[in-house]
Parts: structure tokens; C-alpha cells; sequence
């Protein structure tokens, strides 16, 4: 009891020390900004939808370096994924590949991208490659997670038949993790829908590149509009992945 | 021992020691023999030891010191793939996989004999489909051939996990607790297929197996596992005494 206390007030010593270093506590400034709050969102209203024609064309093209960057990840992360599970390989083989992983994911997905520009030049190309190269990196990670939490039963009696590595990979890992694979790659594409919308900003294609014109030119109206159909894109996507859980998801009522 | 002796122990276990940490020993110099073609219960209340003991049978541990052999052959030896066909095991969850198929599952005995080309765009060759049928049909579940695992329920998934052993064709089946959930009269039914099965495909059954009521009614040959020693029968201070073991009804 005593020592619950002490670490949670410990905890809120912390919080409020490192609160007041990043400036929660100027209430001056704090006031300024809701001002400007104010003042930014009056300049939003009402959205410049006469921008639509350039701003879905430049959507349609995030979305299209979002799916096929999702894509491209997800099946480069599955053989790194079981090259990462212990179950499988050594812990040579596996620590490598976990290794290869990590290293990936370090990198921000923004950074991807740049680095992609260098490589490949400007456009949607670059965008794609630096989001295919992210998503390689979370997918490995959780996808080589989620295969060595499989039942140890499954593996022994499967791995009793005389089943290869592969057999496993394809009749028990695939299968037993497929509720978990499905939800993980529905996330990632919603995470690089709203990820890729702004690797224009670095020249990698995509609705940033329209943003950052409407930021530097001030047209917040215009900003606006860009922002709306961010929103229902990821509103659809919400949507969809439920509507895939529900349709292909595990469940013993089904 | 004589070689007609031999000839008629399908197992046999020699000295056999397992701790899963040091000292801390599981099996204590465990030697059995199992007869051929034959159901044979090992029986002892929970925690004693029973589980670790199968595993070490089916070569899925390795024991500390002592062997196993099976049909003559050294368990310890052998790679797995050679192992499937001497030893099929049916843990106690069963270990089938719940988003695929009973048939899907039934196959998966045959992944032992099958390459990786077809097999793995889940394409079986058609003899073994015929025989995965002819499996779940034994065991009375052929209609539900195309239904998920995860819909069955439990009498039916413990078919579904035998039958995919009877398709591996191994010479002992080692099954651990696996009918322990069910009602008596289902675990009977069961037991009664299983005993079927033995004769008809001329497997030596292996279970394990803490109901005393079950075992009475379906053993031909039992052996008694406590504190990590095998004896021979049931418990010799009766089976009423024994901690954890649940009376006949």
C-alpha cells in the first residue's frame, strides 16, 4: 500500500515536471494559441470545394501508393516473419532476421520516402517503396510475434506427422494466425492512408504535395477541402476493415 | 528377454530420467513395456508425470538419461519424418487447427509422405483424400467433413484428431488425457472406436488417462504412473487412495 503511494506519487512528480518543461503551464501562451485557434478555423470555413478536380486527383493517387504499398509490405514481411520465428530457425537465422526488422522500422516512414526520392526520383513511385518499406518492418515484427504465441499442441502434433517447416508455415501458422494477419494488415493500411498524405511534402507523390502549395500560399479554405476528403477516406477504410473483419474474421458464432 | 517376446512389445522404455530444471525430477527411472496391437492405459492423478512421460515416448523430448524404443527401433534416433511413421501423438487439446477444416485437418496425417509442391496451394493427392474419408468415416464424423474446426464440438473434434492420426498410419498412437473432457458415455463411445481401430488398422493405442470408471471399461492393459515411477496395474494402495483420481461413478 505504502509502496503504491509512493511510485504513484513519484509518477506525478515526473508528469508535472516534465509538463511545465515543455510548457503546459504558460497559461499566456496557452490563451494565444486557443485565439489562434480561432482565428486559423474561421479561415477554414466554408472549404474551397471548387479545388475538388486537382485534390481527387491527388487523393486517388495517395490512395493508390497506400494500397500498393501495403500490399508490397505485407508479402515481404511474411518470409522475414518466419524467418524471425524461434520455433523455426536457430537463434542465428532468427535474431538476423529480427534484426533486419528492427532496423527497418527505425526508420520513419517519411524518411523512407526521402530516401526512396533519392533512389528512384520524384512521383508516386518513391512514395510507394518508402511505404512498402515501413510496413515490412512493423509487419515482420508482429507477424514473427504473433507465430511463435501459436500453440505449442498444434505444432507438436502437426510437427508429429512428419510435417516440414514449410507444412507448418502454411497449415498452422497461416491458419491459426489469420483473425491476427488480417487485422494487422487493415490497421497498416489505414495507418498509411493517413502516413502517405503527407509524403508529398518531400516530393514522394500524393496529396502532400497539394497541401503544402495550400500551406505556403495560405489558402486555408482550400486546406480545408484536402483535410474533409483525408477524413472520408479514412472514414471509408473504418468501414471496409470492419466489414472484412466481419466477413472473414474467426468467430465461434459464425 | 526372448526374441517371441520381443516380437510382442510394440514399446519399451529403459531407464528413463526427465527434469524439466535440474534435479527437480519428473520420471524417476521409468522402464515399460507396451504390447503390440493392444489399448493400453497409463493412469495417475494430475501432475504426476503423465504428460512429460508421452512426450518423451513421442520423441518430442529428449529424456536425460534411458532410452525408448519403438518396434525395435530407438526413438531417440530418429528423424522426425522417419518418426511419423512409427508414432502418431494426440496431445491433450487435441492440436488441430481451428480455422481449417475437418478434412483440412485430417490431411495434415498425410503431410509426413506429401512433397510441398501442390500440397502447399492445399491441393492433397486424391488417394489420400480417399483415405482421409475413409478416416472420418471410421470415426462416424464423415458428414462434417467440410466444417471448421472451431464449429465442432467436442466429442467431435477428439474424432477429428484420431482420424487424422489413423491417416499418418504410425504403428502406436500415444494420446494424452484426450477424452478426459468429455461426458462418460461419449468418452466411451470413443474409447470403443478407438479399440476399433486398433484392430482393424493394427495400431498400438497409448493413453493417458486420470478417470478411473473410463479406464476399468476401455483398458486391456494398464500401468500406473506416481511420483514418477511406473507400476505395473492400478495404484497398489487402491485406487481410492490415490490423491487426485477421480472415483468410478
Amino acid at each position: 500500500m505504502k509502496t503504491n503511494l509512493l511510485v504513484t506519487a513519484s509518477v506525478a512528480l515526473l508528469l508535472g515536471v516534465v509538463l511545465s518543461q515543455l510548457g503546459f503551464f504558460d497559461g499566456a501562451r496557452l490563451m494565444r494559441g486557443l485565439r489562434n485557434l480561432g482565428i486559423l478555423t474561421s479561415d477554414m470555413v466554408p472549404p474551397d470545394i471548387g479545388v475538388l478536380p486537382v485534390t481527387g486527383k491527388a487523393l486517388w493517387e495517395t490512395v493508390q501508393m497506400s494500397f500498393a504499398g501495403t500490399l508490397l509490405g505485407f508479402l515481404a514481411s511474411l518470409p522475414l516473419s518466419v524467418l524471425g520465428t524461434r520455433h523455426l530457425f536457430s537463434p542465428i537465422v532468427s535474431g538476423a532476421a529480427r534484426f533486419v526488422a528492427a532496423a527497418i522500422r527505425t526508420i520513419p516512414v517519411l524518411l523512407w520516402a526521402i530516401i526512396f526520392v533519392i533512389l528512384v526520383g520524384l512521383g508516386p513511385l518513391a512514395g510507394t517503396l518508402g511505404i512498402a518499406a515501413y510496413t515490412v518492418g512493423y509487419l515482420a515484427k508482429i507477424y514473427a510475434d504473433l507465430f511463435e504465441g501459436t500453440d505449442p499442441e498444434i505444432l507438436e502434433a502437426v510437427g508429429s506427422t512428419g510435417a516440414s517447416k514449410l507444412h507448418l508455415v502454411r497449415f498452422v501458422f497461416l491458419p491459426e494466425g489469420a483473425n491476427a494477419i488480417l487485422t494487422q494488415v487493415l490497421f497498416m493500411l489505414e495507418y498509411n492512408i493517413r502516413a502517405s498524405s503527407i509524403l508529398g511534402f518531400v516530393g514522394a507523390g500524393g496529396l502532400g504535395f497539394v497541401m503544402q502549395v495550400y500551406l505556403q500560399t495560405l489558402e486555408y479554405r482550400r486546406l480545408a477541402t484536402v483535410l474533409l476528403l483525408i477524413l472520408v477516406v479514412v472514414l471509408t477504410m473504418d468501414g471496409l476493415s470492419a466489414w472484412l473483419r466481419k466477413r472473414f474474421l474467426l468467430t465461434a458464432q459464425s | 528377454m526372448t526374441q517371441e517376446a520381443d516380437q510382442n512389445i510394440a514399446l519399451r522404455t529403459d531407464g528413463l530420467w526427465f527434469a524439466y530444471r535440474e534435479q527437480d525430477w519428473v520420471l524417476k527411472d521409468v522402464s515399460l513395456s507396451i504390447p503390440l496391437g493392444k489399448v493400453t492405459i497409463i493412469m495417475g492423478p494430475s501432475g504426476t508425470g503423465k504428460t512429460t512421460l508421452l512426450k518423451v515416448l513421442a520423441g518430442i523430448l529428449r529424456p536425460l538419461r534411458g532410452r525408448v524404443e519403438v518396434l525395435n527401433q530407438t526413438v531417440e534416433k530418429q528423424a522426425q519424418r522417419s518418426l511419423s511413421t512409427l508414432i502418431g501423438y494426440i496431445p491433450q487439446q487435441l492440436g488441430l487447427v481451428r480455422n481449417l477444416t475437418a478434412m483440412e485437418n485430417v490431411l495434415m496425417g498425410a503431410l509426413g509422405r506429401c512433397g510441398h509442391g501442390k500440397v502447399l496451394l492445399g491441393v492433397f493427392p486424391r488417394r489420400e483424400i480417399e483415405h482421409a474419408k475413409a478416416a472420418l468415416d471410421l470415426m462416424g464424423i464423415g458428414h462434417k467433413s467440410d466444417e471448421k474446426v472451431i464449429h465442432l464440438s467436442g466429442g467431435e473434434r477428439q474424432r477429428v484428431a484420431i482420424a487424422r492420426t489413423l491417416l499418418q498410419r504410425p504403428r502406436v498412437v500415444l494420446a494424452d488425457e484426450f477424452v478426459s473432457d468429455l461426458d462418460m458415455a461419449l468418452a466411451l463411445e470413443i474409447l470403443g472406436r478407438i479399440r476399433r481401430a486398433a484392430q482393424q488398422e493394427q495400431i498400438t493405442f497409448v493413453l493417458s488417462m486420470h478417470r478411473v470408471g473410463l479406464v476399468r471399461e476401455s483398458a486391456e492393459h494398464v500401468l500406473t504412473l506416481s511420483h514418477g515411477k511406473v507400476i505395473p496395474g492400478f495404484p497398489a494402495q487402491g485406487v481410492q487412495g490415490a490423491p487426485g483420481v477421480e472415483l468410478p461413478q
